[in-house]
């Protein structure tokens, strides 16, 4: 037989004759959601809920103890007919109750099978804890009867007036902020700088644990406002955030409260109390002076109760707040679950067509946001927990490789064999199970084809920095003081005019000095060569000494003036600056560059240039200024060995590039692992200009994604071990 | 001063508790040892051990009857004191070989102590009918006696179980083990004094219906603990009828234990409603507008019938507008939809001579497996409401359940179950998944004379009994016995028509005529007789062959179709060739048997691109593949009962343990 709701059920004899009713401490609260009432039932720790709807509801409101089941059952189906629950929906609903602990029966239970439940569900809450490393909760007290002792001291806040003192306080923050931004970001590099990190740490606790407590007390207010032992909060602890140890509340209670805005507020308390922080601090920071530890404290409190709230425990694709705030807007409780359930739902239905399925969604809205949260927040949560994998595997090479064999573990391995598992044996698919397996292995196919053998572009990147291709140093060839000199900038165009002069007077005294000794001994000679023959040989080699001396001095004036050595660039700094100086013989003054022809010295890391052998010779070329515009140049030359000094202190992490320097080098420009020099040529005529950081992109073969992960993880393996 | 009875005490000391079948790893290590199962070569061992074991039969043949019965005292406060080695139970069932011969003048051969071997070890002791199961039983048996806390030996019937308890009582006497039978005619006290005797004869039905009526009667009282209180309170304690359940050794395993598993037992009461009764009736007029395909979807595969859309729109309009006539039930949509599908339900899927016959104006459950005729089951949630309706019968009020259990989870509350069958291999992963049973093949005594002849394949059933009929003539002319295994009535009615046209004589036997079943079966063996017989043949029955019969050939079996489990093929080849008699089968199948329709899936595609013939290779394969595939499918289905009964378990452990 084939309806969907098949009004009976075998084992209907089990229950039919109990008379059951919830137990006496359960409460029971209204709650609307998406239009429809459910009512809320939960014992009195607060620990259990479960949420009944209206025919459920009905039926569990009629088992007072005196009626047996199936009288309480007869009824209901007076009553509602169609609506009314079916035996087999009556037998799921008080087995969901019991193991709610909500139902109290008229016999002694089956003791061993109360103790199993338990056990499994202390495993089950075990295992949830270890596989969600990432989040792990701690408990450490309950703060319930604080909570209550204090509650009358911040119930005001939620109140209109409250909220008109928060959003007042908001506006004075924001308005001492603007204006400031500046000094904000500026701000952000010392913010992580060594000495502020404990600093920085400490205050995020503190407000980490004020956020927890606006939780706790936002919904112990509204508890306490809907019903006088509503709201409660029974356990503040620890979470280890990604292996950080944050401050938790656990405010599931505020589940039972009635108004959805009032849910939101006490999802979103925490928030709201960071922002209030963020306020004050913003007032304090730009309020003291800029190295006292307060205003130090104050900027961290910005950076942690402005920033990261928002975007972190605002962020509703992360279990967080903003998570349960959407949850609460969109009326969809237990968001996360149900999206995930509505996307297998569109699977089975439309992909595999399985017969008599149960939608997770209720209205259409549910239809369309469900399946877009689910795979949203899916990708957000790989894409992140990924992310954070890989830069605890290059930072801590073993806790790193540890933790990536456990996701995959249970993030791959266990959820795919779980999958075949459900594949090979679920009931639900057993119809369809044929098509459910090939197309699930169609596409596991097809995505490995994808994966293994479509080649895709796999770039490797470099940064590297723009030099001249020539490049003359100009010396001073003899000392002197710098006379006159070309402007820097000026563009050598023709050979004949110097670029610049230098005097020095006692060289030309000394050439004038000499020309006077050289005629003299000419004219001694001339005299000699009848007197003194001898005495005129001497004369003669001494005014050839003396010529030899002249010469010299001449060529040595000649060079005051010195000239290019090729058409290009002249630069040195700037004349007023210069003119007037003493130079040294040797002593650099400027520098003639032929920037129509530029060269680029890119520093490659080893992983890189292993990948060179195969790469084209042309590479794209990028510039951090103008990354729209691309220009296309060529590898001349591959450095065969590995260097240490990098060609600029630009490519370092000191100077701003991607290679890591060696901390204990002043200039820089030590790389802490060896590089391999590549140098590019440049077409002529670009708007490069030398000195300039500029990002090389090779021309690498396109590989399939699989052999470029399984290289990542060799080489991740290999630069860390 | 307490009430409670000793039998109290010892059924709810030891009340048996459902164990959960495993789960995660713990079931994939579960069905990883099932795979190994077939390397364990218990076999080999048990065969051994039983040589060694009538290697000590001299020992035991020279002994006055003094000697054996003081050998025998201590060997039985060993067993009693569970002080007992291996060594003891070797002397053990020598000393019940002994008895068996002295008191009865069989010795049980190799094969049968190395089958009560199995037995003693928790297996499924697989041996050829005709193998003295009935003996091999004993040897175990009088061990569990010994033990002290009762052993159920299960029959397949009541007739069954008071013959073995008879004609094994000397040994059982001899050995100091009292035995006693429960029959369907027990009155209480009976069943109580026989369920306190060491060793209990008794049907499944009748062992888990006393096990359900001990559970109604304690209401709710299930642990000494509770019934110790109540005890002291003053309140009056019912004295279950069982002992607990300890022991029990099943015959014909499979089909108890695989076959019948998931085949509630039902203890209920009549629930007068005459309104319901009154809604069959217009349930079963209203399907009479609706049309196949068009209103409404038949599923031949899962059984079941879905409405389409026309279908719920012409349902909404017929209760539109009869409204003043149809009863209350109609005034629901969702339970209008139920009511007028089982009706359609009972008329596209419950067929008359199949599912069921009439007898005495109501109609009569047909067993699938067996054949026979189930005259107390009845289908659930008014399933069989609606099929009375649909034959005009009257409409019986529909029963309210009281207490309810399947067979498979009443097997598993036994604490040490072992089976016996002549066909379990099939079922080996069963065995093992549910019950926990490693399956042993037990050679036959005699080598087995049997030949098999090749499955012949037709395209269509009349082509198929065309060629059935020419193979009966041909053997018939040889003077051979034939038996021919129908499914189902129907089908043993048309091939009876066939035969008689062509002026053979024979005789059917099947669940209308099985008055006439012990006759029937005692011709079978008979020099050119005739046998048409629908699967009820299979079981407990044994042909003897007639000298002249065994010269013409022995007893040739024709398998009319496939069956849904390869078992019941082979119980049905296994009639012949019994003891090392010569005989011979065959398989008959065609493309559009019901199986292939069933399970066939693409491979009924095979006559349309074939025609007539079809490659048999490839037809062999689309008709086993379809058998397996039937296969897997109970097994699935009986596994999943089992799980939400867990489930169940689980979660409605308020309502008391079951």
């Amino acid at each position: 037989m084939s309806v969907e709701r098949p009004t009976f059920h075998e084992s209907w004899n089990r229950v039919a004759n109990l008379r059951p009713r919830l137990r006496s401490t359960t409460q029971i609260t209204r709650a609307n959601f998406r239009g429809e009432h459910w009512r809320i039932v939960q014992d009195s720790t607060g620990a259990r809920f479960f949420r009944l709807n209206n025919s459920a509801y009905r039926f569990v409101g009629l088992l007072d103890g005196n009626r047996t089941v199936v009288e309480a059952w007869r009824l209901v189906n007076d009553q509602l007919g169609d609506d009314a629950p079916t035996q087999g929906e009556v037998i799921q609903l008080l087995g969901q109750l019991h193991t709610s602990n909500l139902l109290h029966a008229d016999i002694s239970p089956d003791t061993a099978a109360v103790f199993r439940r338990q056990r499994k569900r202390t495993q089950r809450e075990l295992t949830q804890r270890l596989t969600n490393f990432f989040y792990v909760r701690i408990p450490l007290v309950d703060p319930n009867r604080f909570l209550d002792r204090w509650a009358w001291l911040v119930g005001w806040l939620f109140t209109p007036v409250g909220l008109a003192l928060w959003c007042i306080l908001l506006l004075v923050g924001a308005f001492h902020l603007i204006g400031a931004g500046q000094g904000l970001i500026e701000g952000a590099e010392s913010a992580l700088a060594p000495r502020n990190l404990w600093l920085l740490y400490v205050s995020y606790a503190v407000i980490k644990g004020v956020h927890e407590l606006g939780h706790a007390f936002a919904c112990k207010v509204f508890g306490k406002r809907d019903g006088d032992s509503g709201g409660e909060v029974h356990a503040l602890g620890i979470m280890l955030l990604f292996f950080m140890p944050v401050p938790y509340a656990d405010a599931s209670n505020a589940w039972t409260l009635r108004s959805k805005w009032q849910r939101i507020v006490v999802g979103g308390a925490g928030i709201i109390v960071e922002l209030a922080i963020a306020s004050v601090a913003a007032v304090i920071w730009t309020r003291t002076a800029s190295d006292s530890t307060l205003h130090a404290l104050a900027y961290n409190a910005i950076l942690i109760a402005g920033v990261s709230t928002l975007f972190f425990n605002g962020n509703p694709l992360l279990r967080y707040d903003g998570y349960f705030i959407l949850s609460d807007l969109l009326e969809v409780p237990n968001l996360a679950q149900r999206s995930k359930e509505q996307l297998y739902y569109l699977v089975k239905k439309h992909i595999w067509r399985a017969p008599r399925l149960r939608e997770s969604a209720h209205t259409p809205g549910e239809r369309i946001w469900l399946p877009i949260y689910a795979v949203v927040s899916g990708v957000y949560r790989i894409f992140v927990s990924v992310a954070i994998l890989f830069m605890l595997a290059t930072r801590f090479l073993f806790v790193g490789a540890a933790l990536a064999a456990l996701s995959i573990v249970l993030w791959l391995i266990i959820p795919a064999s779980k999958f075949f598992h459900y594949l090979a044996t679920h009931s639900e698919i057993q119809r369809v199970r044929t098509r459910a397996v090939s197309s699930t292995l169609a596409f596991a196919i097809i995505i490995l084809a994808a994966i293994t053998l479509i080649p895709a572009p796999d770039r490797a990147k470099a940064e590297g920095v723009v030099e001249p291709a020539r490049l003359a140093v100009i010396h001073a060839e003899v000392p002197g003081v710098l006379e006159e000199m070309e402007p820097t900038g000026y563009i050598i165009d023709s050979d004949s005019s110097a670029l610049l002069r230098l005097k020095d007077p006692s060289l030309l005294a000394r050439v004038d000095e000499l020309r006077a000794a050289v005629r003299e001994v000419e004219h001694l000679r001339r005299r000699a060569i009848t007197t003194d023959p001898a005495r005129a040989l001497a004369l003669a080699s001494r005014a050839n000494v003396l010529r030899e001396q002249l010469a010299r001095a001449e060529t040595d004036a000649a060079s005051l003036a010195i000239n290019a050595p090729f058409h290009g660039v002249w630069i040195a700094p700037s004349s007023s600056e210069i003119v007037g100086k003493h130079f040294a013989r040797g002593e650099v003054v400027g520098i003639v560059a032929d920037l129509d022809q530029l060269i680029i010295r890119a520093a490659a890391t080893q992983q890189i240039a292993a990948r060179l052998s195969q790469a084209g010779k042309s590479v794209e070329v990028r510039t951090a200024a103008n990354p729209g515009q691309t220009i296309q140049g060529a590898i001349l030359k591959i450095a065969p060995a590995g260097e240490d000094i990098l060609p600029s202190a630009a490519l370092g992490y000191l100077g701003g590039g991607a290679i890591a320097v060696d901390p204990n080098d002043s200039t820089g420009r030590r790389a802490a692992q060896r590089f391999f020099e590549i140098r590019i040529s440049l077409p002529p005529n670009t708007n490069l200009l030398p000195g300039q950081r500029v990002t090389v992109r090779f021309d690498t073969p396109n590989k399939p994604l699989l052999a470029q992960w399984t290289r990542a993880i060799r080489q991740l393996l290999q630069r860390t071990s | 001063m307490t009430q409670l009875t000793l039998t109290s005490y010892e059924a709810l000391a030891r009340w048996p508790a459902h164990k959960p079948l495993p789960k995660g790893l713990d079931a994939v290590w579960a069905s990883a040892q099932g795979h190994l199962q077939p390397f364990a070569r218990r076999r080999n061992r048990f065969i051994r051990e039983a040589a060694s074991i009538i290697a000590l039969e001299e020992n035991f043949a020279k002994m006055s009857s003094a000697e054996l019965a003081s050998c025998q005292d201590s060997l039985r406060e060993r067993f009693r004191r569970s002080r007992d080695v291996r060594t003891d139970l070797h002397r053990a069932f020598a000393l019940v070989r002994e008895v068996a011969w002295r008191e009865r003048g069989e010795k049980p051969y190799l094969v049968q102590v190395a089958g009560a071997l199995a037995l003693e070890a928790g297996c499924v002791a697989e041996m050829a009918t005709g193998e003295g199961k009935t003996l091999t039983a004993t040897m175990p048996a009088v061990i569990a006696g010994w033990r002290g806390r009762g052993c159920h030996l299960i029959t397949a019937n009541d007739y069954l179980a008071q013959r073995d308890a008879n004609a094994m009582a000397p040994i059982y006497e001899a050995c100091a083990v009292t035995v006693a039978a429960v029959t369907t005619e027990s009155d209480t006290a009976a069943r109580r004094a026989a369920y306190r005797a060491c060793v209990t004869y008794l049907t499944s039905k009748e062992a888990a219906g006393d096990h359900l009526r001990d559970r109604l009667a304690l209401a709710g009282v299930c642990r000494l603990s509770d019934a110790l209180a109540r005890d002291l309170t003053g309140a009056p304690v019912a004295t279950p009828i069982q002992r607990s359940l300890e022991c029990a050794i099943v015959d014909e395993a499979d089909a108890v234990l695989i076959d019948e598993a998931v085949t509630p037992l039902i203890l209920s009461a009549s629930a007068p409603n005459t309104e319901e009764t009154h809604a069959y009736e217009q349930a079963a007029t209203m399907a009479r507008n609706f049309e196949r395909t068009k209103h409404y979807i038949v599923d031949e595969a899962h059984r079941e019938v879905r409405l389409t859309f026309d279908g719920f729109t012409l349902l909404d309009s017929l209760r539109r507008d009869q409204t003043a006539e149809l009863s209350a039930v109609f005034s629901g949509a969702r339970r209008a939809e139920e009511m007028l599908t089982q009706a359609l339900t009972a008329r596209e899927l419950f067929l008359p001579g199949k599912q069921y016959v009439v007898q005495d104006n109501r109609p009569v459950i047909v067993d699938e497996f067996t054949g026979r005729l189930m005259p107390d089951r009845e289908w659930r949630a008014g399933q069989h409401q609606a099929v009375q309706a649909k034959e005009d019968l009257p409409i019986s009020a529909p029963k309210e359940t009281l207490a309810r259990i399947s067979f498979q989870r009443f097997f598993r509350l036994y604490r040490k179950l072992s089976g016996m069958t002549g066909t379990a291999r099939e079922g080996r992963r069963e065995f093992w998944d549910i019950y926990r049973m490693p399956v042993v093949s037990i050679p036959t005594n005699k080598p087995v004379a049997r030949t098999r002849r090749p499955a012949k394949l037709y395209v269509n059933a009349p082509s198929k009994r065309r060629q059935i009929i020419a193979a009966i003539q041909t053997a018939h002319e040889r003077s051979q016995p034939i038996l021919v295994g129908a499914r189902s009535v129907r089908e043993s009615d048309t091939l009876s028509k066939l035969l008689e046209d062509r002026h053979l004589p024979h005789s059917v036997l099947n669940a209308e005529r099985h008055a006439e079943e012990a006759s029937i079966i005692a011709r079978a063996g008979a020099h050119a007789c005739i046998t048409i017989a629908t699967n009820m043949a299979g079981r407990g029955t044994d042909i003897k062959l007639e000298d002249k019969s065994r010269a013409a050939g022995g007893l040739f079996v024709i398998a009319t179709e496939m069956h849904e489990a390869a078992r019941i093929d082979r119980q049905l080849f296994g009639r012949a060739g019994r003891q090392g008699d010569p005989g011979a089968c065959q398989l008959f199948a065609s493309l559009d048997d019901e199986l292939i329709q069933r399970f066939g899936g693409p491979f009924m595609l095979l006559t349309k691109t074939f025609g007539e013939h079809p490659p048999r290779t490839l037809a062999l394969f689309a008709l086993r593949r379809a058998q397996r595939r039937a296969e897997k499918h109970a097994r699935r289905l009986r596994k999943a009962v089992l799980r939400s009964d867990d489930w169940l378990d689980d979660s409605l452990a308020f309502s008391g343990r079951e």
